[in-house]
């Protein structure tokens, strides 16, 4: 790798960050317009965050340490979680074998903090959405993983770089694995939404805290606590975009990026593109009763099984 | 202390060390020795026994001031224990290893039954007393099948005669070896034992069982495999098979349980799991002749063992601080314990990270590697390939272990108190929480400088892979190097968004209020989520086979969990068995002129036998 790949992967990375709260913004956009609403503007997060961070915070006296901790270990790990993929295209800023475990657990250990820090506040609205974010992402982590197996074994490399970048082993893969990698975009879709807390899954919109799934856990949450935690969220929604934008720009063009300059244009319409799909999803669907969620994580887990049976074979 | 020495020389050198006593010891000569796999498990098993120990002194010193009689005696097993254990690991010979392996079984018992006051602590012990010996018999069978053409009874000459042994042997060897090991290590279906004998032990003596105890079944398993030289296709199979249905089996009945040591004890059926599908992934890859894949499946297999001993032990350790402080196992009756109990609350919260395989924790680089056998095993051309769908259930097993910590760290230590006793707690003596906290740092040491944890186990790795096999691939030697700068900078990072929020915190006050209730004014602790209804929507998912049963009455509605196993298979049948065996009743009328004719007429088939049955 030359300084030259390294800075651009860096550079990715700050664009990633930087770029993340419109996803958000255009999600909400998009509802707004499929449903002739005036709306708010696309930078409505970028505002949002601003006001909670100059905002006093406010703690329930039941909770310790780890409720402060939390926001700061689930924006940290997402960020870490973040320098593994290559987000350019072609590498990351830090990868090795066997990464995007790495890239799961660290994700896992924000949900972890993030679920305990709800049980902290002892209220039982909290305690009812830690339990079913937990629930839900117990259930989409072995369709993550599958799809993580079918791209590495196109790849013939457990490592996010490889399984994402436009590596030599990958673009020959290309042609044969293509209605793999298809069905891998698509059940990597349906997992982001749950992964993200959206519809089908999860509604931010909602205003029942007995409905709610993520909302719910940060309801004591407030001021920079809250805007880490929202900021996060976006952040999330980012890597997916990401990733898809990855698994299927292999599909379509096996050669990839040639210039810096195309791959960062590519992930920030990604990105949009990633807001536009979830405004439209939340537009034309309902949130699934939650009896039926499960259905729906093992229906995007088997679409993904059946990419990795093609590619074994 | 001597065998710590010996076992550091040895992995510092890589020479291994043997001792031999001659003379009219029956059985042959005694044999001990260290080599890289006695080594890799005698500093794991001196280490956590260490820390038991300090806790177990100072826990049963509690006990002494309180009244109870006798603890001297449980001091005493204690230490016949941890000889025990070392001796297994340390023998040569056949006889050596089984005399151990009962001192081992033996002094586990007594420990268990420490309080044999209670009708629940001794039907624990007969059930533990009664899966040992299962154990204990089919190791006689195997060992005896196994030297049956071996001139001695030395591991070396098993290990010469096992080329020559007849394959209905060689089958008999690998079955009697799965179950006499499977006991001790606890797999499902043999794990019935283990939850109850670990809730019923005092809780340094639960923490030595899970985190050492257990895994010298899986000790025996690699031994084996090792004078084995390896073991075919279908027993690899097998053993991965089992590994991924003790797995998800394990951490699902983790999740039903209400007492909080029962829950730790179905985790280590869960990561006995774990490991089992390292060393299936391992053995494909000698019986398949893919080195790397043998090599990953292995290092991940040991190094898991290693890290499941620590944090295992630390939540054991945790738990037995809450039931010292509390009185009570149950967690429905506990919440709140973080501000009571902060340094338990800390070692606890860390053995809870590690368990469930998050970065950057010891749990995370074993299951790293584990996936990484199954990928490579994946990437192969034979039929070993169908290893790689090991991947998506490790990774619901560890999905689901996320949750089932979720729920024990926030329901136990989190919120507010449930019952007055849990009001009542405060921090457990420096004894008790010091060796918590040492085990606590060992995890993240060891997390955060996977190096280290794989340095300990790649010799012993190296030898089960069989002759002919690679060195760790470099892409994982870097790949731990990799994880600790990960570490690094998710704490450097962690500490920049800290110092930003106390600037942007500091420019308007703080307030405390209560806990936001929707609203609602007068919210009581009886309120909060508990351990069942935050388990619950994971359970009705799986059904039946969560082993939730449910009494409804017009009033109340409780839940508990039963062992699909020992309460739905294993008592029943026995019941059964007992009745059939009355009907043998007939014949013992404890009269002596009957019991004469039965001795009468077996002589007479006897003779019969050797005058017409024997043949020339």
């Amino acid at each position: 790798m030359t300084v030259s790949d390294s800075v651009a992967s860096y550079a990715a990375l700050l664009l990633l960050i930087v770029a993340a709260p419109i996803i958000p913004g255009v999600a909400s956009r998009t509802k707004s317009i499929l449903t002739g609403r005036r709306g708010a503007p696309v930078w409505q997060l970028y505002a949002d965050l601003w006001k909670l961070a100059r905002r006093g915070i406010v703690l329930s006296t039941t909770t310790t340490w780890i409720f402060q901790a939390a926001p700061i270990i689930v924006l940290a790990t997402t960020i870490v979680a973040a320098s593994l993929l290559p987000l350019d295209g072609r590498v990351s800023t830090v990868r090795f074998a066997g990464d995007a475990v790495a890239f799961a657990g660290l994700l896992g250990l924000g949900r972890f903090t993030l679920a305990l820090a709800s049980l902290d506040t002892g209220s039982s609205f909290e305690g009812m959405g830690a339990s079913r974010d937990v629930t839900f992402a117990s259930l989409a982590e072995p369709g993550l993983f599958i799809a993580f197996a079918t791209l590495g074994v196109i790849a013939h490399d457990l490592s996010l770089s490889a399984m994402l970048g436009n590596t030599a082993a990958r673009s020959a893969a290309i042609p044969a694995a293509g209605p793999s990698l298809v069905m891998v975009a698509l059940s990597l879709f349906a997992l982001a939404l749950a992964e993200c807390s959206r519809v089908p899954v999860d509604d931010p919109s909602t205003h029942l805290e007995l409905t709610m799934v993520h909302e719910v856990m940060v309801l004591d949450h407030s001021g920079p606590d809250l805007a880490m935690i929202l900021y996060a969220g976006a952040l999330k929604l980012a890597l997916f975009a990401a990733i898809l934008l990855n698994v299927l720009l292999a599909a379509a063009i096996p050669g990839g990026w040639r210039s810096s300059a195309g791959a960062f244009a590519a992930l920030a319409v990604s990105f949009v593109g990633m807001g536009v799909a979830v405004g439209v999803v939340e537009s034309t669907m309902a949130r699934l009763r939650q009896p039926k969620v499960p259905l729906y994580l093992a229906g995007g887990s088997a679409l993904a099984l059946f990419g990795l049976i093609l590619v074994l074979r | 202390m001597t065998s710590a020495v010996g076992a550091v020389r040895v992995l510092a050198s890589g020479i291994p060390a043997s001792l031999t006593v001659h003379g009219a010891m029956p059985g042959g000569d005694w044999v001990l020795g260290i080599d890289s796999l006695s080594a890799a498990f005698l500093v794991v098993i001196l280490g956590v026994g260490a820390a038991c120990a300090v806790f177990g002194t100072h826990d049963s010193a509690l006990e002494r001031s309180a009244g109870r009689q006798g603890t001297w005696f449980g001091q005493l097993s204690f230490a016949t224990l941890l000889v025990g254990i070392t001796l297994v690991v340390a023998a040569r010979t056949v006889v050596v290893f089984l005399g151990a392996w009962e001192v081992m079984a033996i002094s586990s018992y007594l420990l268990i039954v420490a309080h044999h006051e209670e009708a629940e602590v001794r039907r624990s012990g007969l059930i533990y007393l009664v899966a040992t010996h299962a154990a204990t018999l089919s190791l006689f069978a195997m060992f005896a099948t196994w030297a049956a053409n071996a001139p001695n009874w030395s591991f070396d000459a098993l290990a010469a005669a096992s080329p020559s042994l007849p394959p209905a042997s060689m089958v008999a060897v690998l079955l009697l070896a799965l179950v006499g090991f499977g006991f001790k290590a606890g797999f499902v279906p043999l794990h019935f034992w283990l939850p109850p004998a670990h809730a019923a032990a005092p809780s340094h003596v639960s923490a030595l069982m899970s985190g050492i105890v257990i895994k010298t079944g899986i000790y025996g398993l690699l031994r084996v495999l090792l004078l084995l030289g390896g073991a075919p296709a279908w027993w690899a199979w097998l053993v991965l098979g089992i590994g991924v249905s003790s797995g998800v089996l394990g951490v699902l009945w983790a999740l039903a349980q209400h007492d909080i040591k029962r829950l730790l004890a179905y985790h280590s059926v869960e990561n006995i799991g774990i490991i089992l599908m390292g060393i299936g992934a391992g053995s494909l890859g000698v019986a398949y002749h893919v080195p790397v894949v043998a090599m990953l499946g292995f290092a991940g297999a040991l190094l898991h063992t290693m890290n499941h001993a620590l944090f295992k032990s630390l939540l054991f350790l945790g738990a037995g601080a809450v039931y010292r402080a509390t009185g009570t196992r149950n967690m429905e009756a506990l919440g709140g314990l973080a501000r009571r109990m902060p340094l338990t609350w800390l070692g606890f919260l860390v053995g809870a990270a590690a368990i469930i395989g998050v970065p950057p924790f010891n749990g995370f680089v074993s299951e790293w590697l584990v996936y990484q056998g199954l990928f490579a095993a994946g990437q192969t051309r034979d039929m070993s390939r169908l290893a790689i769908l090991g991947i998506p259930a490790l990774a619901l097993i560890s999905g689901l272990a996320l949750a089932c910590f979720t729920k024990v760290a926030g329901i136990v230590f989190l919120g507010t108190a449930r019952a007055p006793r849990a009001l009542a707690a405060s921090e457990v003596t420096r004894g008790m929480y010091l060796p918590a906290l040492m085990l606590a740092a060992a995890c993240v040491f060891l997390g955060v400088i996977p190096a280290l944890g794989i340095g300990v186990v790649n010799a012993a790795a190296r030898e089960l892979a069989g002759a002919g096999s690679v060195a760790l691939p470099d892409a994982v030697r870097s790949g731990a190097w990799a994880i600790s700068l990960l570490a690094s900078s998710m704490l450097l990072l962690s500490m920049l968004l800290w110092v930003s929020r106390r600037a942007l915190s500091r420019r308007r006050a703080t307030r405390h209020e209560p806990t936001w209730a929707c609203a609602y004014d007068l919210p009581t602790p009886r309120m909060q989520y508990t351990s069942s209804s935050f388990a619950s929507p994971l359970l009705s998912i799986f059904g039946p086979l969560s082993g939730v049963r449910v009494e409804r009455s017009p009033t109340a509605m409780r839940t508990h969990a039963v062992d699909l196993v020992l309460d739905a298979v294993a008592l029943p049948l026995w019941r059964r068995v007992r009745r059939a065996a009355l009907r043998l009743r007939g014949i013992q009328q404890g009269r002596l002129h009957l019991y004469l004719l039965y001795v009468m007429a077996a002589l007479l088939v006897l003779l019969g036998y050797l005058a017409f049955g024997s043949g020339p």
